[in-house]
């Protein structure tokens, strides 16, 4: 699995890094959300897909 | 001719919507599924005509429609006259005035939150921490050894105005100057006999926020009044009519909001006291979705009104520009096709992407301080007045719920506990002094570390 934030859709709701935060890494100077790597590990893809479900902005896609 | 699109079916979801009546607070749920399973964008001609959005997909889209929506509030007539987030807009005898960067479109309003989101983010707030336990310590000591507190008046209003205040460089004590008109002027509906009153408080309010400006360019002190005085707004810096806006949108956003957030799950979870202990027991796995979900069912922002800027079609639905449209995010909230069994809180939902901060570029621009600031009042409550019970008799809502979906009053007995500090008023005093000392206020970029409380 893997998984992108789109940058033009966050507006920085964190909901993502609260359900994933091995995954996504928010600015410190905005919030707004970025991937620490783009490859889910195995153990990661349930709180992944719960961050997609979770983004207000729907702004997070896997593939 | 033909009769215009008006009247041919444009509008043909007509109703009567006046969320500014108490019967729109006491009939939420019923009036929230009838327009979503009716018509989730309908007409009425309440308070000059203007548009509803309750569904969630049609909220969704609209508010994220950047292109074809306006937040811009045009008080001198200068642009194409819009009214701005309020419908209906202030009314005259209240001083208008344009309601900070919420009230305007890019490229000001993006120059405006990038001057201020280094204060803001998440990596910010958290160094603010152990200045908000110290309130949320010292307002329950005031209280702890009676066994009876105001939920609102003795803990809910205090901590999110004080640290507002803090964030912006305001002394912290001042926090009673500001606090009444901040939630006065959201629970008092329009048409009141008592905004007369209000209006003159929210006078008083602006003429301390000018002293505030004035004291902080003479005597320069970090926070985000210095960061609005020196910010880069097109090329130029603020001009003070606008600042008092910006500074009037802080407070307001900043005060109201969280106590109201706060208010409603203390009385939630006082009348569902085994929620209330799995919640205190589950925190460390279960508090950040409760406060989602607390978010989603509460909305304490019920919604904002915007202006179309040009002709579009959104959402099967076609606007003129210029017309009105109400966004609501409380009931967008309600959705069943998106939130299942969605009147009924669940600690645990998943799934919540709830727009009570709002969505698109106006994101609440506050929303890591409320999530903060409420976590750590509400777990205070869980440690220090565990078997809480709330008076119904003495329980205050707010009359309306156009502007903010809150309470006045919220009175609770516990058993009595020993206080572990100082007063609230010797804790400001010494928190002044750390304020000062560290720079905590300074932006996440200058300053990185948490605060340091020592005793």
């Amino acid at each position: 699995m893997k998984v992108r934030v789109d940058p033009e859709r966050c507006q920085g709701h964190t909901l993502c890094a609260m359900r994933a935060p091995k995954v996504f890494e928010l600015s410190e100077i905005d919030g707004h959300s970025s991937v620490i790597e783009e490859e889910v590990p195995d153990d990661q893809q349930d709180q992944v897909v719960e961050a997609v479900r979770s983004c207000p902005e729907r702004a997070i896609f896997v593939s | 001719m033909t009769t215009d699109d008006d009247v041919d079916g444009r509008k043909k979801h007509t109703v009567h919507f006046d969320r500014h009546s108490p019967e729109y607070r006491d009939q939420f749920t019923d009036i929230t599924h009838e327009l979503q399973s009716k018509c989730p964008i309908a007409w009425s001609e309440t308070h000059g005509g203007h548009w509803v959005a309750s569904g969630n997909r049609e909220v969704f889209e609209l508010a994220r429609a950047a292109e074809f929506i306006s937040n811009d509030h045009d008080v001198e007539g200068e642009r194409r006259g819009y009214q701005g987030i309020s419908i209906p807009p202030p009314s005259k005898d209240r001083g208008q005035a344009r309601g900070g960067f919420l009230e305007m479109d890019p490229p000001e309003q993006r120059h405006y939150r990038q001057a201020l989101n280094p204060y803001l983010s998440p990596a910010a707030i958290s160094r603010w921490i152990p200045v908000i336990d110290e309130v949320v310590r010292a307002a329950i000591d005031e209280k702890i050894e009676d066994g009876r507190i105001d939920f609102v008046d003795d803990l809910a209003n205090i901590v999110p105005a004080v640290l507002t205040l803090a964030m912006m460089g305001i002394p912290l004590k001042d926090w009673t100057v500001y606090n009444e008109p901040a939630h006065a002027s959201v629970y008092t509906p329009p048409n009141s006999p008592d905004m007369k009153r209000v209006a003159e408080m929210a006078r008083n309010m602006g003429m301390g926020l000018a002293m505030a400006i004035a004291d902080i360019r003479a005597n320069p002190r970090p926070g985000l009044v210095d960061a609005l005085i020196h910010a880069d707004i097109n090329g130029s810096t603020p001009p003070d009519g606008e600042l008092l806006g910006v500074l009037a949108l802080l407070i307001g956003g900043g005060f109201d909001t969280t106590t109201a957030l706060t208010a409603h799950a203390l009385e939630w979870l006082g009348e569902n006291p085994a929620e209330r202990d799995r919640l205190s027991r589950e925190r460390d796995t279960l508090l950040d979705s409760a406060t989602e979900e607390f978010l989603r069912f509460y909305t304490p922002a019920p919604g904002d009104g915007r202006t179309f800027s040009a002709d579009c079609e959104i959402a099967g639905t076609q606007f003129k520009e210029g017309e009105r449209l109400w966004l609501s995010w409380a009931m967008a909230n309600r959705d069943p096709s998106v939130f299942p069994d969605p009147d009924t809180i669940h600690l645990e939902r998943p799934a919540n992407r709830h727009s009570s901060f709002g969505l698109g570029i106006h994101r609440c621009i506050g929303s890591n301080v409320a999530r903060t600031v409420f976590k750590r009042m509400v777990t205070a409550v869980f440690d220090r007045m565990p078997d809480y019970r709330c008076d119904p008799e003495g329980t205050v809502h707010y009359e309306t719920i156009g502007v903010i979906q809150g309470m006045r009053h919220l009175p609770a007995t516990f058993t009595p506990g020993p206080r572990l500090g100082a007063g609230l008023d010797e804790t400001l005093e010494k928190l002044q002094r750390v304020c000062d000392e560290q720079r905590i206020a300074e932006p996440v970029t200058v300053r990185k570390t948490k605060a340091q409380i020592t005793t």
